[in-house]
């Protein structure tokens, strides 16, 4: 039989697991962790969890772990994080793609070589989180910051995981530049709609008529323009590059979005191109609505406008002569 | 060694690889644009990197990305560029990481004109981005003097931990004078060190970061810095002294151009008697407070100190510093790319005595 162990220190009652699970084998319980959270329990019998590691790869903290029915581990904690708890709120996803990234630069093993450059947002404290070399850098001007490690020692790995006030707004030329100047660098931009860390303001990505403490009646366009589709922006220019969108909202899309990442990595390690993944992500916080409804957001209001998928990949390289089909 | 006749931008990044500085960033702006097209060819001579940037914001940001990574590298720009670059270098003092940056100073304010200037001493000395960070400025009076002091702008950003800004005007970038060179080819590059980021791989992790979110340990690392300019300023001061000042009935403070434009004044006034002497400082951050008022303690009594700049008036404030109520001050400045002539200086100090 399948089992889940469920860490409940790290628990922020967030729920994205119950909703995550096949079998509906996940529910709160009726106790609150030492930070106060109502944490989760499994429910089921034993036999039943086949240890499908879905709720695990929907919990932003770390907090699942699973084992299959041969007793195989089937999730397990990543090298490429600290232990350290993050500060997100409850069901902000992105502790999701912390971890992704983690998991990927670990089964690249490329930990060892990376260099992260952390941005000015929510994500601030990434340094503290990721669990290799760290930059934090001023407000937007992360891509800069890259392009000068890069160059510097072109055989690390270098990446800046950036929301969007950062990058589409503050860094905009930065990123512009960056991307067009071919940097042998991988940016993992976080889309949530929204200025997060100071408290919920309008952001180049904010939905039309989506209220926000500067867009209290809802997002005009006629006075503020459309939200900027960055993918787009970016494979409108000439250079060569990968550019993904995926989304970190439920389960099944985190593991798409882990092999764009994978992807976007590989293309950097193998000395390639530019490589960029945008995040659809959620803020519950300053959405104002429960993390699961969160996720449901992203969906419903989200995904039409800044569809999913590979956005712009570099050319294959012809195949040596004499090489297989 | 031999001489070469070579323009002050070309020799200031001829300099830098002398320096051991093989990795450049920067943008466009008159009138240091010779740095970057000097280096464009030049770094790949010897396994350079060059990046021209899409503007001083990114330049100053790719110098943060470059020396969070410990190798030597350096930025070129002139007054407006410089400005832009106030955010970036608060980053890097509070990073303490080491880098060289180089203002060919033009005349403001706003995108004032193309011509030498020295108005950019308070934005220089006074640490121009946000927070309590202190840059090392060294100020050349020739191109000779730019070439010694790029070498030792390095040295001291690497030792100290700090970014140096080598502050000339327009007339030293652009004019063209002989210069010798004190080291052939390529220098060292920057030695090993705990702090760089290269790669986790055998070691622990390292973090180059500036937030505190502890008012504490805020406070701490403000105070480690301080301590650290304390240091500086104790050891590294710089400056000159032309002429007999002890007993001199007029001290002149000069720096740059401006103070070589006062040798020649000097020079024209010592013949017909007069008794006159130059202080010039080099480290115009740290100021050669101890030097100056040594100098200024052996004037002869109630002679005035004459602050020449091209400016309206910006180190006259550390001249007064220097002077602490000691000694009766003056002024005479240009501005907006128009330089007192050694002439209007001389009719200056006669007026005066």
């Amino acid at each position: 039989m399948g089992y889940i162990r469920i860490e409940r220190a790290v628990c922020k009652g967030c729920g994205r697991c119950i909703v995550a699970c096949p079998k509906d084998l996940i529910e709160f319980s009726d106790e609150l962790n030492e930070r106060g959270y109502q944490v989760v329990t499994y429910k089921g019998s034993p036999e039943e969890c086949g240890g499908c590691t879905l709720c695990a790869v929907a919990c932003p903290d770390l907090g699942i772990e699973t084992w299959n029915n041969r007793g195989k581990q089937t999730f397990e904690t990543t090298t490429g994080l600290t232990e350290k708890m993050t500060h997100y709120c409850p069901g902000c996803t992105h502790g999701v793609v912390h971890r992704v990234v983690g998991e990927v630069l670990s089964e690249l093993g490329l930990v060892g070589r990376t260099i992260g450059v952390a941005p000015v947002g929510c994500s601030v404290l990434a340094y503290e989180y990721f669990n290799f070399d760290m930059f934090e850098a001023a407000h937007g001007r992360a891509p800069a910051v890259a392009t000068g490690a890069k160059r510097a020692r072109p055989n690390t790995i270098v990446f800046t995981y950036q929301g969007d006030g950062d990058l589409a707004s503050i860094g905009g030329n930065e990123i512009l530049h960056a991307a067009n100047r071919g940097e042998k660098i991988t940016v993992i931009f976080i889309n949530n709609a929204i200025y997060g860390m100071t408290g919920g303001q309008m952001a180049p990505t904010t939905m039309p008529g989506q209220k926000t403490s500067t867009s209290p009646f809802g997002r005009d366009t006629e006075d503020t323009g459309m939200p900027i589709k960055v993918c787009e922006l970016l494979a409108a220019l000439q250079t060569p590059a990968y550019i993904a969108r995926g989304s970190a909202h439920d389960s099944k899309h985190t593991v798409r979005l882990k092999k764009m990442i994978k992807t976007a990595f590989q293309h950097q390690a193998e000395g390639r191109c530019f490589s960029f993944v945008e995040v659809l992500s959620t803020c519950p916080t300053n959405w104002g609505v429960s993390p699961n409804e969160a996720s449901d957001w992203v969906a419903d209001a989200m995904m039409d406008y800044f569809p999913l998928g590979i956005i712009k990949e570099p050319a294959k390289e012809p195949k040596p002569a004499g090489a297989k089909a | 060694m031999t001489k070469v006749l070579m323009k002050g931008n070309e020799a200031l990044g001829e300099a830098a690889i002398r320096a051991g500085c093989v990795h450049f960033f920067g943008y466009p702006i008159t009138p240091q644009t010779e740095v970057p097209e000097y280096l464009v060819k030049r770094l790949p001579e010897v396994g350079g990197v060059f990046v021209q940037a899409e503007s001083e914001i990114a330049s100053i940001n790719m110098i943060y990305g470059a020396a969070g990574t410990g190798v030597k590298c350096l930025t070129s720009s002139s007054s407006p560029g410089i400005s832009l670059m106030a955010e970036g270098l608060s980053y890097i003092a509070a990073c303490e990481l080491p880098c060289v940056l180089i203002n060919i100073m033009r005349a403001g304010p706003g995108l004032g004109g193309i011509l030498p200037a020295q108005s950019d001493y308070h934005q220089a000395t006074r640490g121009h981005g946000h927070g309590d960070y202190q840059l090392i400025v060294l100020a050349p009076a020739s191109v000779q003097e730019a070439v010694d002091l790029m070498m030792l702008a390095f040295d001291l950003s690497e030792r100290y931990r700090n970014p140096v800004m080598v502050c000339a005007d327009g007339m030293i970038g652009q004019m063209m004078e002989p210069v010798e060179f004190p080291t052939e080819g390529a220098g060292e590059p920057m030695a090993e060190n705990e702090w760089a980021l290269t790669g986790c791989e055998g070691r622990e992790r390292r973090i180059v970061n500036s937030l505190y979110l502890s008012p504490e340990d805020l406070n701490e690392h403000n105070k480690k810095l301080k301590a650290k300019y304390d240091l500086i300023a104790e050891k590294e001061t710089r400056h000159e002294v032309y002429g007999e000042h002890e007993g001199a009935d007029i001290l002149v403070v000069a720096f740059g151009t401006m103070a070589r434009i006062v040798k020649s004044a000097i020079d024209d006034l010592q013949s017909e008697g007069v008794k006159v002497a130059l202080f010039r400082p080099i480290t115009l951050k740290p100021w050669p407070y101890k030097a100056g008022r040594a100098t200024m303690d052996a004037l002869a009594p109630d002679a005035p100190v004459l602050t020449v700049e091209m400016s309206m008036g910006q180190m006259i404030d550390d001249v007064r510093l220097c002077a602490d109520g000691s000694r009766r001050h003056e002024f005479l400045g240009e501005a907006g790319g128009v330089v007192p002539s050694p002439e209007e200086v001389a009719a200056k100090i006669k007026s005066l005595l």
